[in-house]
């Protein structure tokens, strides 16, 4: 390993944590960067100094939940989707391609139409979502063998499905109370990040990312297709199956608290193969950094930059776009 | 001892036989090239050898060892495989598709080790394309694309390389590039290689370069014939096989070898051959 190497890898690894530390500067209260290291130190050492309650509160309460949410939700898309784009030998797909992010749509809108509670919302939410992968893959399945364009072709399916049931959903909505709570939800928000959410959906996005970081070389070779993948000695059933779970739980993890967020799952792996290259060795972990960093510069120019919270997928597009454009250009495309 | 043992093979898809009671068996260090038209069934039967097809009937020795006895990837450890046409997707680095071939000695949650690309890298140079190590793999052309995948078989380290119709869309420099690398292999690595090809010519190509070559005519669902390229590649044999006429010609280069070549003809219309 080249020390250049080493200073990539410490930079993908402080990138994240210096964009939350910002994020909490930054908001319509602006507070000072010291005094923002005060209280996460005064946090970990009790009682070192004297802090006013509503600067402790705004950091430890409201900002470092919503920021580390986030992070966490930006680095489980963009990872599930580095590892399907390999999985499915397809830059076009995204970690939504099996149904996850439909099928999670469905069951918080439903949630939302029985229940009207937030815990209930993330539990439909999450269940949703993997049954529609579960159904994905069973469709893809229906010969033995799991090729890749089978699943593609189960995703699509379940995903057009979910999505039907999802107008259906709004369709008998209340309009004044519960349509709009379904459309907000639908367009993917961190407004209501709270520690507790962090703990509950953290399991399985930190079970899925753990799983997908242990097993990034194989997706390498599972994109030599099936045959070779198998010639070369890989169980394909048993590893795509792998990927499949461990990226479902992460991207289901994800959306089951942060609503249907687009566009961080198909172009940050792209962004991470033009900085890095396409050997998922090395752009898995550095899809999951990017990931988390595009997040909390998103949500944190969605809560200031207008007057209300503007939702997280109209901004992913509006800024991701413009940035990926630019890198095209700088990188050349890196090869494509 | 022979590497590799097909007893009674059989093979088909539903209800129809692509191939039945074939046998034949494989020595170390030798070539075995595999003739045969179009849709007769040759990669199929390497597809059974690779374990990706299982026989209706029969049994695959590997070494001496049932090959249904090798657990799921083990056979990786035998046989490494060069693909007919390799469908290329994300810009790897021709380092990083070599390095794939140790895939089959690493753990599932594990990456390759130092040694492992080390492995890769004496590959590389093996085959001749140190050059290219770092270039992504989507840029190069399709001769030296087929040499990369001959480098992954390497790094595979395995006694028997599958070569599926490795020249079909090479020109004429690199069709002979590859028959060359193959030909180096199994003469200087010891190591087996079964190849199918379209081309009698590349039988006698080996044998014309001294490497110890045999022939097998796939036809109809078996063996029309197995042997010396010498006796197994006469004109009826052709005939029988593909329907061409040809002639078989030879010339003394004054070396201690005779080259000899097949030109074909013409076709003979269908229905005559049998």
């Amino acid at each position: 390993m080249t020390s250049k190497n080493k200073i990539a890898i410490l930079f993908f690894l402080i990138a994240p944590l210096f964009c939350i530390f910002l994020s909490i500067c930054i908001g319509r209260y602006p507070l000072p960067l010291q005094v923002v290291a005060q209280v996460l130190w005064h946090k970990l050492i009790p009682g070192s100094a004297e802090i006013p309650e509503k600067y402790y509160s705004i950091v430890w309460d409201i900002r470092l939940p919503r920021a580390v949410l986030g992070a966490m939700v930006g680095g489980c898309l963009a990872i599930s989707g580095t590892a399907f784009q390999g999985l499915f030998k397809n830059p076009l797909v995204s970690s939504g391609i099996l149904g996850v992010s439909s099928g999670a749509g469905f069951g918080a809108a439903l949630a939302i139409l029985l229940f009207n509670s937030m815990s209930v919302t993330y539990a439909f939410a999450l269940s949703f979502g993997i049954l529609a992968v579960c159904l994905s893959y069973l469709i893809g399945r229906m010969y033995k063998t799991t090729p890749a364009i089978m699943l593609v072709l189960g995703g699509v399916i379940v995903s057009s499905v979910f999505s039907a049931l999802i107008s259906f959903a709004k369709y008998v909505a209340d309009p004044y109370e519960q349509l709009p709570t379904i459309v907000f939800w639908l367009m993917g928000s961190l407004a209501a990040a709270r520690y507790h959410d962090i703990l509950v959906a953290g399991i399985p996005m930190v079970v899925g990312v753990a799983g997908l970081i242990g097993i990034r070389w194989r997706i390498n070779v599972l994109s030599m297709g099936d045959k070779e993948a198998h010639a070369l000695g890989i169980n394909t059933t048993l590893t795509k199956m792998l990927v499949i779970f461990c990226a479902t739980l992460a991207t289901a993890g994800a959306v089951c608290v942060s609503g249907v967020i687009g566009w961080i799952g198909l172009v940050v792996p792209h962004i991470g193969r033009m900085l890095v290259g396409n050997d998922n060795k090395v752009l898995v972990p550095t899809s999951l950094s990017l990931g988390a960093c595009f997040l909390i510069v998103v949500d944190t120019l969605g809560k200031t930059l207008t007057g209300s919270e503007i939702p997280l997928g109209i901004l992913t597009a509006l800024v991701g776009g413009p940035f990926f454009v630019y890198l095209l250009k700088k990188t050349k495309g890196g090869g494509w | 001892m022979p590497i590799i043992t097909v007893a009674d093979a059989s093979f088909g898809y539903n209800s129809a036989d692509v191939f039945t009671n074939i046998s034949f068996s494989v020595g170390k260090g030798e070539l075995f090239c595999l003739l045969g038209p179009n849709g007769s069934g040759k990669t199929t039967l390497l597809d059974c050898i690779l374990g990706m097809l299982k026989l209706r009937q029969g049994k695959i020795f590997i070494d001496g060892k049932d090959s249904l006895s090798f657990r799921a990837g083990r056979i990786a450890r035998h046989i490494a495989y060069v693909p007919q046409r390799h469908e290329r997707t994300f810009p790897y680095r021709v380092l990083e598709i070599v390095t794939m071939g140790r895939a089959a000695y690493t753990g599932l949650f594990s990456g390759p080790s130092r040694e492992d690309k080390k492995i890769a890298a004496r590959a590389l140079e093996t085959v001749g394309i140190s050059h290219l190590r770092d270039r992504p793999y989507t840029q190069i052309s399709g001769g030296e694309g087929q040499l990369v995948m001959i480098a992954r078989a390497l790094a595979q380290e395995t006694p028997v390389i599958i070569v599926d119709e490795p020249t079909a869309h090479l020109d004429f420099r690199n069709d002979l590039l590859i028959l060359e690398t193959v030909g180096h292999l199994v003469r200087e690595t010891g190591r087996t290689v079964m190849m199918a090809t379209h081309f009698p010519n590349h039988a006698f190509y080996f044998k014309n370069n001294g490497v110890p070559t045999t022939v097998a005519l796939l036809h109809k669902g078996g063996f029309l014939a197995t042997g010396d390229p010498d006796e197994v590649l006469t004109r009826e044999q052709i005939r029988m096989l593909y329907g061409v006429e040809t002639c078989i010609v030879s010339c003394s280069t004054g070396k201690a070898l005779e080259l000899k070549q097949i030109i074909p003809t013409s076709t003979v219309p269908c229905g005559i051959d049998d």
